[in-house]
């Protein structure tokens, strides 16, 4: 029943490394399953495919999404887990396994317990971080989201370059805390950047990076350093079980076997452009992760015949580009988390329309950009447009600028909206009427077409010097020239689809039985939260929790000989 | 205000090297991060660099204004920035250095001493070198000139760079390591090209 290349493993195997688990991936759900599995005594192996540490994980806000989390009483925020499960099975919109909702949430404290005990890490709840619909049944106005805090990359001494660095957040060393207290995106001119230019200095990160500082830090102590640059070609099955994977090292094949399993934790399939438009529900073409996302892991877990789930769905963001900033040798595409919700900006299609309310989530708002019109056959929100003005740059951070900078070059400028749109390639007459309809709710200070403002969570990205003067902190007009616009893309943080499992993270078949010895944690699986989006950290909390699991699992099941 | 200075000695002389050093054209693309460069007028040009801040890559246009220019002696120049709030400017400086003895193999001379930093700045240095050097590659080799050079000159590059506006202290502390490479690259760039078509050394053969 097998391939024949495998039966040639078998018959003439010989091993390059023998492990209890090798792990593919190196973000929060690799980690924690590594780190899981050597707490049950397994000897582990870390694989990663480029040469930095921590995946999509590193270049993250790294915040952990946790109901009912441990620090959540420090801060005065009462929570249940009726509540965790209904808010998350509201959200996950029929495209996830009820228990596998419940065992996630059941199982997600105790990860956090476990990490903070197997590591430097210390979490911090962010009291007003709030849940992405926190007005929903069961949602709440903060707590749930984790800060990892700052972390010293002194502490990893010769593994310290080797830490994967966000682009974006990668320079600037403040924590989630920092950042919210002050007001990154709405006070930008305010910042201490003395102090942060201090901390770069010394070596400090924060966010992802400070999240997977301290997991590498506690991998290390353990005796485990990741295998870098060391990507994995092939699952190795003996005996209808996973019995290792073929990797490469070097230019060298390295055959490495694993006696009691192999954890896929290796990021999407968001930079897969063929993967991405064979499943994905809508054009994903500026994905915001690393480029290696590329979809080995699901590619291995077809070829043994799992069974895949919410293969449409990823973690959408609105992406913005600035035209020659590499990452990797990529463009970079940065996600928009700010500019949509602040004051003084809208988006608009081709027909010069909003359609969406701006300062939704990003996984959600994203949605209305793929809206398909049958008739003529396409996708009239695209391609859409952020429009802006004098006033916005008067105040507000957008991407790498700062009020005080030179006006970025790549911003579209002209005198006049008209001259604007016709710059943009949208309908000028159909932008003007839709400016001066924005322009009247935000006198208003109410949205009645998009209800762009009602929401807490439009609040934490919006300007709150707004609210103390009673006026909504995501609306402001768009009336002073010289106007200005930015093309927004469909970006990505990751896909979320992939191999479906079990409640302890084991890949299951068409049938719902387990391959035995496959486990798969994070973006390369079947998310749990199915449609939704439920708070700041949710990819990495079910990434964690799974990968908990899926060490946990391993290291308790029956070693191959 | 981060500012570099790298020398490095040649056995040229001051008119060949300044021969190739007048015109920017010749020694553009060894400028790290070159991307373009169009030239305006006697004294002004517009460079197009993709410059490492950081972490990621990212291009930088800057105006280069010649303020003096004494010919086989030294170029004097300022920087400003077009579309980053970052100033500066540097000098290219030429100057004899006394003949080495005849038949002696002769590798390039070190830098002038300068006062030993802090061990922490060194290593900081030493990491930023070393990722340089992973981005743009290994600098050229220079081999020993043959011995049949009779004169030495030295080239020195002095350059200034520093970030204004509300970031311009954060952003110093990331330009400040990556000046230092970058002033050294160039310096050695033209050397090893000069020595490659004057003294036939062959940097690629190293």
């Amino acid at each position: 029943m097998f391939h024949s290349r495998r039966m040639w493993f078998r018959k003439s195997r010989a091993w390059s490394l023998e492990v209890d688990l090798v792990v593919i991936g190196s973000g929060a759900a690799g980690a924690t399953a590594a780190l899981a599995a050597h707490a049950g005594k397994a000897r582990v192996a870390v694989l990663e495919k480029s040469a930095k540490f921590g995946g999509t994980t590193a270049v993250s806000g790294g915040v952990v999404w946790v109901p009912n989390n441990k620090h959540m009483p420090e801060v005065g925020i009462p929570d249940s887990m009726d509540e965790a499960v209904s808010y998350v099975t509201r959200l996950a919109d029929g495209r996830s396994d009820p228990a596998l909702i419940r065992r996630y949430l059941e199982v997600a404290p105790q990860m956090i317990e476990f990490i903070e005990g197997a590591t430097p890490i210390v979490f911090k709840a962010l009291a007003r971080y709030p849940d992405y619909h926190p007005e929903f049944p069961g949602g709440k106005p903060g707590g749930r989201s984790l800060d990892p805090g700052l972390y010293d990359t002194n502490q990893l001494g010769a593994w310290k370059d080797k830490l994967r660095k966000s682009p974006v957040f990668g320079m600037t060393a403040m924590s989630v805390t920092e950042a919210t207290d002050w007001g990154v995106f709405s006070k930008p001119s305010a910042l201490p950047f003395a102090l942060l230019g201090k901390r770069f200095k010394q070596g400090l990160v924060c966010y992802g990076g400070a999240l997977c500082g301290g997991l590498l830090e506690a991998l290390l102590a353990r005796g485990i350093e990741p295998m870098l640059s060391t990507p994995v070609h092939e699952l190795i099955v003996e005996d209808d079980r996973v019995a290792g994977v073929r990797a490469e090292q070097g230019g060298k094949e390295l055959l490495i076997k694993a006696r009691k399993g192999v954890v896929l934790a290796s990021g999407g399939f968001e930079w897969n452009a063929e993967l991405a438009a064979r499943f994905l529900g809508g054009p994903l073409t500026h994905p915001n992760s690393p480029p290696g996302n590329d979809g080995d892991g699901l590619r291995m877990a077809m070829s043994l015949g799992a069974d895949l789930g919410n293969m449409t769905e990823a973690w959408w963001c609105p992406s913005l580009d600035i035209p020659g900033e590499e990452y990797d040798q990529r463009q970079l595409h940065r996600g928009d988390f700010a500019t949509r919700s602040l004051p003084h900006s809208v988006i608009v299609n081709r027909q010069g329309q909003r359609f969406v309310n701006e300062a939704h989530n990003y996984n959600d708002m994203m949605k209305a950009f793929f809206a398909f019109d049958p008739v003529s056959y396409d996708r009239p929100n695209l391609p859409a447009w952020i429009v802006i003005d004098a006033q916005y740059l008067e105040r507000y951070a957008l991407l790498t600028y700062v009020p005080g900078m030179p006006i970025p070059d790549w911003l579209i400028k002209a005198d006049t909206v008209e001259a604007l749109a016709e710059k943009i390639g949208v309908d000028a007459r159909g932008l003007v009427a839709t400016l001066a309809r924005f322009n009247r709710f935000a006198v208003e200070g109410a949205d009645p077409d998009f209800r762009r403002g009602e929401s807490l969570y439009d609040h934490f990205y919006g300007d709150p010097s707004r609210v103390e003067h009673g006026g909504n902190p995501n609306l402001g007009t768009i009336e002073k020239a010289p106007f200005y616009a930015i093309q927004v893309h469909p970006g990505a943080i990751g896909t979320k689809g992939g191999p479906r499992t079990d409640g302890d993270a084991r890949v299951l078949r068409p049938g719902g039985e387990p391959i035995a010895g496959l486990y798969a944690a994070g973006n390369v699986a079947a998310g749990v939260t199915g449609a939704g989006y439920p708070g700041a950290g949710a990819t990495i909390g079910a990434a964690m929790t799974f990968g908990y699991l899926a060490g946990r699992h391993a290291a308790a099941a029956p070693a191959t000989k | 205000m981060p500012e570099v200075e790298y020398a490095t000695t040649m056995p040229l002389g001051r008119p060949v090297i300044w021969e190739f050093v007048k015109d920017m054209n010749n020694w553009a693309p060894f400028v790290t991060g070159y991307q373009k460069h169009e030239i305006i007028d006697d004294t002004d040009s517009i460079w197009t660099l993709k410059g490492d801040v950081g972490i990621l890559s990212r291009e930088v246009k800057l105006r280069a204004h010649i303020t003096e220019w004494v010919d086989e002696q030294r170029v004097t120049f300022t920087l400003t920035g077009l579309n980053e709030k970052v100033d500066g400017g540097g000098v290219l400086v030429m100057s004899d250095e006394a003949s080495a003895a005849m038949g002696e193999a002769e590798a390039p001379a070190p830098p002038p001493k300068k006062k030993r930093r802090w061990f922490g700045r060194r290593l900081v240095d030493w990491f930023v070198r070393k990722m340089f050097r992973r981005v743009h590659g290994e600098g050229p080799k220079r081999l020993a000139a043959p011995t049949t050079a009779t004169a030495r000159s030295r080239l020195s590059f002095t350059l200034r760079m520093d970030a204004g506006g509300p970031t311009g202290p954060l952003v110093n502390a990331m330009l400040g390591p990556a000046l230092e490479p970058a002033a050294e690259d160039l310096a050695n760039k033209i050397a090893a090209h000069l020595e490659r078509v004057h003294l036939g050394t062959d940097a690629q053969a190293a």
